[in-house]
């Protein structure tokens, strides 16, 4: 009993560390959707800067601690914020793996260059090699206890508790209790959402970022007496800890906070009683990437998009059309020169880093079928190179000829790809990666230990192949046979995209599931892109081998492949030449640097990791991004002369369309609203005694290209868009459509689906930039307003579906728009369903009780403009008419509607002035009393419109 | 679709035959070193060139770097003297290989290809890719025998043995026969060894099985069982275990660690925090920097630590001469001592034997000749010989204690006779 009391004590201890870890991930990953993989190499950077700060300068250990954790690391979750992680959220995920791997290399190696500088400008700096047992804030050594026999405690280990126990409590506090934590869970919820309502996102993910860091850096500071300075270990310590992420879902920060507790407890306990695994080596080893792996595989929430990361769209082609020459001879005549220059130019020592470069290249070119055409992140890539290259050496050892040995190798590269491709069928994105690494571990630390495998240290001879007359022994032979190489397999790869294959595989990569409908097997298909990628990676990996005549167990582990995953994708995943590019870089840029720019170790590192912030620019890496911007220029240039530029062209020819195509004759506004609102209590008797006893302003409506004149005297159009034309990558959806609306008056935009609404509702919040025209918001010109800006003066879309956070309780999303209490009272008297269940989640609310409660704060603070589309959607009809009165009230104090409806029975009702949108254009417009059944039928029928 | 595969073909074709006729007529290797009638790579009428590979930078932490120190100090020794044979050594510095195998052979590859030295001496690393390029090109290598790499190949030397040990071959008593000493006899004493759950810790319990059993002691408990890649924050688990292992359900006359020093260090603590009084041994925690850190000094007190070579407490005129050495090389600082300086120094020191009993014809082949049949008595590492060293350790060594913050000689430096390892 005492045992096991000790083993869960002590276990807390690690629990605790992978807690806040966790809890940092959660608070990350929420803020812009990436899974920051340098998480641990920011607890080292504070670490390393307590070490120095505290034993170097002597700076006292508890407010060293407390500038580091409170202001140093949240300074730095800023500035990585504002520099790489926001832009790094609008790209595809593998983008986002590779630059966070980029800074997992690149932030230690900051620390200590920077290290080695105040050591050469003569600062008290101690050397960061080679430290054991240091000091943490408590005493150095610590004090120890024995409450209970068995069960012994230290100082270290106490504040660890202490201070995780307090950060447990604070981070409760704030997002439960304060402000600042309700915008951020309701960021967490659905971040566009707290957008539209005025809040900055990009300002909560800093804030988000900064508490993430500084968990990190608590963490650190916690470890040092434990990990001492070894960044490796850190990061360890954080792929374990992901499992507790996991756990929570990425999302939840109390599961990921208690996982994290429970997996240091966990991982204590099989430690203790796991005696029945001692004969497999380095099983105990294993056991948190086991528990990873598990963890991932039983806990992982089965996505739409499992297995892939289809966000990211191919960049254009610019070669798009071009003959084959043009795409490939720039890439033959550089391998024909490379060729040559082997036996021309080349020193010895160039031509055995080229060749290596060109091995390494042939591995690369493996993450160009898993990563470039299968949008799955494998960091296994290297297990793959070590078992093929083991396995080869193995049956070399025992005569076997290099072919098939190599051969042999690569089918056993193979079959690991198809048990590691088995998570794959279930997982997706991060998941998968992180899977992938735990086994890449598992195979490290359990697979490469079996003894008759690895053959100890020693590991086995891969002599150079003789083929004939050919001795491969000659690095410059070797070159030249890579080169070659390098091309049969960039040609056959090339093919292999082309093919019937490669086309399912692009189909199981954007759409799965219309993939499986179109008769190709996901779960094949899968199989087959990592079976073929790991055996790619085998095969390269004998060659590798056999460049250095010799495979160890330990010459590429799980680190090295997401070092490598890094050096590919910055170079680019799409082509496999791109790969073959990567592999020479990565072999000649190190001596380049070396040679000619810095004597420093560190620096180099740095410039590598620092790639990643390229790769926000250009996700797609250099060698994609450097031609396509060459080209993009020399297209420019050319464009310059011959022809118009497109942005003239179009609106031109819209306004020419419009003109011509509006059946309606012009209408002055003044005299049609005025009979209009004298008309409307006639045609809607129910909703007379809610009619607005101010005075409707005007609602006009306008087509062509002509700017309204305003009328003298009046006030401006609460929301005006004119000649508003938008949509989407370049498919334009809304072609040029004037409207405005009056404080105090409801138009309602009427279309059938596809027409347009919807995007012209997102143009008016702000949350798609218009690509000609503009909007103005109180006469103002807001056209070039964020979300946000547009929220802020007093613009208020409610989206189509709900616009509540379905997560938060209902008292919480009122809170969110009304922070006086007296206000979210008034709200309660007025709807008492909502007040007898404030402290439900809204998402549990039925469809009508949500959109009362996405109107109710409204109603007690009324924005300027509400837009509201299709506020009706769902609904049954008693609630409908609640909604459509509400809406009413809200006219009456002074805001000015837009309601968008596909159906128009009802909320003609409410409407001063109506538009009917058809294909993207305004068909008609006019006051209510104007509408008749047959305009509607036109109208939606699309015969309106004469295009 | 065909032209393209056709024309691929034969321009492939093409480059290999020209490749093939290029390499038969250069006969595999651009360079033969040391050919009679050509010149001597890295030797010249007055100079001798030599390289390091050393792991300086590393994710872990754990940096040798010192090691460029001490060959340092021992080639300017070398060189105030007047050199070998005439020739003043030219000692470009080591070359940092990170611990990463790759850069290993690139540095290689470097220091033979563009440097074109004559001689690799120290390296020093986790890591030995560059072994089979160094053995092949014919470079004399001298470096810390910890790996396979040193046991064996013609051109590679540890500069105190090959240390790791074959079968077939021999196993290194001293440490078994030392704490012998130590605890006044082996016979009915019982030993726990505890290792990293990992081949090489497997290995490591192997050997030390054998090698204790056969000094005459009890194996109480002997497991690789510690987690390799990611440190226990808590180790009652283990301690619990060792300490019930002994004779009766006590605890064994002594626990011995062959782990790096992060985990003795909690290792230690955590024994001594349960009471046990018996000897706690571990080979690799001889670091003077160690007693800088409060933390360290209170885990490592009082335990025993292997050293295979002379400890810097002991006196003797190598020693003082050693010391001398390194602080001329400092800049006349008084550095903290530390093994790498000596698996530095004592590397060249053994190039600098070997080349200079080489004669004033230096080439490969003469330095191979000379290092077949070296042997000297009584240096830092004991009694060397070749090419027994390249199969087996010196069998050197001694134990120094930790008390009251200092090391003090708990056995005295001694060469012991090794035992066959099957």
């Amino acid at each position: 009993m005492g045992d096991l009391l000790g083993f869960v004590l002590s276990g807390l201890v690690s629990g605790a560390l992978y807690a806040l870890l966790a809890t940092g991930l959660v608070l990350s990953y929420s803020a812009s959707g990436l899974f920051n993989f340098a998480h641990g190499a920011t607890a080292y950077l504070c670490a390393l800067a307590f070490y120095e700060l505290h034993s170097g300068f002597g700076w006292p250990a508890v407010p060293t601690a407390l500038l580091l954790v409170c202001v140093v690391a949240p300074a730095l979750g800023w500035g990585l914020d504002r520099l790489m992680f926001r832009k790094l959220a609008r790209v595809g995920e593998t983008a986002q793996i590779v630059a966070t791997i980029g800074l997992l290399v690149a932030l230690p190696a900051a620390g200590l260059w920077v290290v080695e500088l105040l050591e050469r400008a003569g600062a008290p700096v101690q050397p960061a090699e080679n430290q054991f047992g240091l000091p943490g804030v408590g005493p150095s050594p610590a004090v120890s206890w024995q409450p209970l026999d068995g069960v012994g405690i230290d100082s270290d280990q106490l504040i660890t508790w202490v201070a995780t126990a307090l950060v447990a409590a604070g981070l409760w506090v704030l997002m439960r209790h304060t402000r600042l934590g309700l915008r951020l869970r309701a960021a967490v919820d659905n971040r566009s959402l707290t957008e539209l309502r005025g809040i900055s996102a990009d300002r909560l993910s800093s804030i988000a970022w900064m508490l993430s860091s500084g968990l990190a850096g608590l963490a650190g500071v916690l470890a040092t007496p434990l990990l001492g300075l070894s960044a490796h270990d850190y990061t360890l310590f954080l792929f374990v800890s992901a499992t507790a992420a996991v756990l929570g879902r990425f999302l939840s920060v109390p599961l990921a906070f208690a996982g994290g507790l429970g997996l240091g407890v966990l991982q204590n306990l099989v430690a203790g009683y796991a005696s029945f695994a001692e004969d497999i080596t380095g099983f105990r080893t294993a056991v948190p990437f086991l528990i990873l792996f598990g963890g991932l595989v039983v806990l992982a929430r089965r996505r739409r998009a499992a297995g892939t990361a289809a966000a990211d769209p191919p960049p254009v082609d610019y070669l798009a059309g071009k003959g084959r020459g043009r795409r490939w001879g720039a890439w033959v005549v550089a391998g024909a020169l490379l060729a040559t220059a082997f036996y021309t130019v080349t020193t010895p020592f160039w031509s055995g880093i080229l060749a290596q470069g060109l091995a390494i290249g042939l591995v690369f070119m493996s993450f160009t079928v898993v990563t470039g055409l299968g949008a799955m992140v494998s960091l296994a890539q290297a297990t793959f190179v070590t078992g093929a290259a083991l396995v080869a050496g193995l049956l070399m050892s025992r005569g076997w000829p290099f072919v098939a040995a190599a051969a042999v190798g690569t089918a056993a590269a193979a079959l690991l790809g198809a048990v590691v491709a088995l998570p794959a069928l279930r997982l997706g994105g991060r998941s998968l990666a992180l899977a992938t690494l735990a086994l890449a571990f598992l195979a490290d630390q359990v697979l490469f230990q079996v003894g008759w495998l690895r053959n100890g240290d020693t590991g086995w001879e891969i002599p150079r192949p003789v083929l004939g007359p050919l001795d491969l022994g000659d690095d410059r032979a070797l070159g030249v046979a890579l080169v070659l190489l390098s091309g049969a397999v960039v040609w056959l790869l090339t093919l292999l995209r082309g093919s019937r294959w490669g086309r399912a595989v692009l189909a199981v990569r954007s759409a799965p599931e219309a993939a499986a409908a179109s008769g190709v097997s996901v779960v094949r298909t899968k199989l087959l892109v990592f079976t073929v990628s790991a055996g790619l990676a085998g095969f390269g990996g004998v060659l590798y081998a056999s460049y250095n005549t010799r495979i160890t167990a330990t010459d590429f582990t799980a680190m090295t492949g997401l070092v490598w995953l890094a050096v590919v994708v910055a170079a680019g995943v799409r082509r496999p030449q791109f790969a073959v590019v990567a592999g020479l870089a990565f072999a000649v840029v190190p001596h380049l640097l070396a040679t000619y720019v810095t004597e420093s170790a560190h620096l180099p590192v740095i410039l590598f990791g620092l790639a990643g912030l390229a790769l926000a620019n250009d996700p797609d890496g250099y060698c994609a991004a450097l031609p396509s911007r060459w080209a993009a220029r020399a297209a420019a240039v050319r464009g310059r002369g011959d022809a118009p530029p497109a942005a003239v062209e179009v609106p031109a020819a819209v306004a020419v369309a419009v003109a011509v195509a509006v059946p309606v004759p012009e209408q002055a506004p003044a005299p049609e609203s005025a009979s209009d609102s004298s008309r409307a209590p006639a045609l809607d008797p129910a909703l007379d005694s809610s009619r607005d006893p101010v005075p409707a302003g005007t609602t006009a409506i306008r087509r062509g290209p002509r700017e309204p004149v305003p009328r003298p005297g009046s006030e401006p159009p609460a929301l005006a868009l004119r000649g508003v034309r938008a949509g989407y990558g370049g498919a334009a959806v809304v072609h040029g459509v004037d409207l405005e609306v009056r404080g105090g008056e409801v138009l309602v935009l009427l279309g059938p689906n596809g027409a347009g609404k919807s995007t012209l509702c997102r143009v008016a919040a702000g949350l798609l930039r218009p690509s000609a025209g503009h909007v103005r918001v109180g006469g103002l010109d807001a056209t070039r307003d964020d979300t946000v800006r547009r929220a802020r003066r007093g613009v208020r879309l409610a989206p189509e579906g709900r616009g509540i956070f379905a997560g938060l309780s209902i008292e919480e999303n009122l809170a969110l728009q009304l922070p006086a209490p007296e206000d979210r009272d008034a709200v309660y008297a007025r709807f008492p369903a909502l007040a007898s269940r404030r402290s439900v989640a809204a998402g549990s609310l039925s469809g009508g009780e949500q959109q009362i409660l996405a109107l109710a704060p409204l109603l007690q603070r009324p924005p300027t403009v509400l837009v509201a589309d299709e506020p009706s959607l769902g609904l049954a009809p008693r609630v409908v008419d609640e909604v459509f009165r509400l809406l009413t009230e809200l006219r009456a104090s002074g805001t000015a509607l837009l309601l968008v409806e596909e159906k128009a029975a009802e909320v003609l009702g409410v409407a001063d002035t109506v538009a009917y949108l058809s294909q993207g254009g305004i068909a008609w417009s006019g006051p209510r009393s104007e509408v008749d059944t047959d305009r509607l039928a036109e109208a939606y029928l699309g015969t309106g419109v004469r295009r | 679709m065909l032209r393209p595969i056709r024309t691929l073909a034969a321009a492939s074709a093409a480059l290999l035959l020209a490749t093939a006729c290029n390499s038969a007529s250069t006969g595999g290797t651009s360079e033969k070193p040391g050919a009679p009638g050509a010149s001597v790579r890295g030797v010249t009428a007055d100079a001798i060139k030599v390289g390091g590979i050393v792991s300086m930078t590393t994710a872990s932490g754990y940096s040798k770097k010192d090691t460029d120190l001490g060959a340092k100090a021992r080639y300017d020794r070398a060189n105030a003297e007047g050199g070998v044979n005439g020739r003043r050594i030219d000692y470009l510095g080591a070359e940092d290989d990170g611990q990463d195998p790759a850069r290993n052979l690139a540095a290689a590859r470097k220091l033979v290809q563009q440097d074109k030295v004559f001689a690799v001496s120290p390296m020093s690393s986790v890591t030995f890719a560059g072994a089979d390029f160094l053995d092949g090109q014919k470079v004399p290598t001298v470096g810390w025998g910890t790996l396979p790499s040193f046991c064996g190949p013609k051109h590679i030397y540890g500069f105190n043995g090959c240390l790791v040990p074959t079968p077939g071959g021999t196993l290194n008593q001293t440490w078994p026969e030392g704490l012998a000493t130590v605890l006044g006899g082996a016979r009915g004493k019982s030993v726990a060894l505890i290792a990293g759950d990992s081949d090489a810790g497997k290995f490591g319990i192997r050997t030390f099985t054998q090698g204790f059993k056969a000094a005459g002691f009890t194996l109480a408990y002997a497991k690789a069982s510690v987690p390799a890649t990611s440190m226990p924050s808590d180790w009652s688990a283990y301690t619990k275990e060792i300490l019930r292992s002994g004779p009766g359900g006590s605890a064994p006359d002594a626990v011995v660690s062959v782990m790096q020093t992060p985990y003795n260090i909690g290792l230690f603590t955590a024994l001594k925090r349960s009471g046990y009084k018996g000897v706690i041994s571990d080979p690799t925690d001889y670091d003077p920097g160690l007693l800088a850190k409060d933390a360290t000094r209170q885990a490592l007190d009082g335990v025993h630590v292997l050293l295979q070579f002379q400890p810097f407490e002991a006196y003797s005129p190598a020693m003082t001469q050693f010391k001398a050495d390194i602080k001329k090389a400092a800049g006349g600082k008084d550095v903290p001592l530390n093994m790498h300086m000596m698996t530095g120094y004592m590397s060249a020191d053994l190039f600098l034997s070997i080349a200079a009993k080489a004669g004033k014809e230096l080439t490969v082949e003469s330095f191979q000749k000379a290092a077949s049949g070296f042997s000297d008595t009584g240096t830092l590492v004991g009694d060397r010989a070749e090419p027994k060293g390249q199969k087996e350790s010196f069998g050197c060594g001694a134990l120094v204690r930790l008390k009251n913050g200092r090391y003090e000689v708990a056995v005295p430096f001694k060469c012991y006779p090794a035992i066959p390892f099957g």
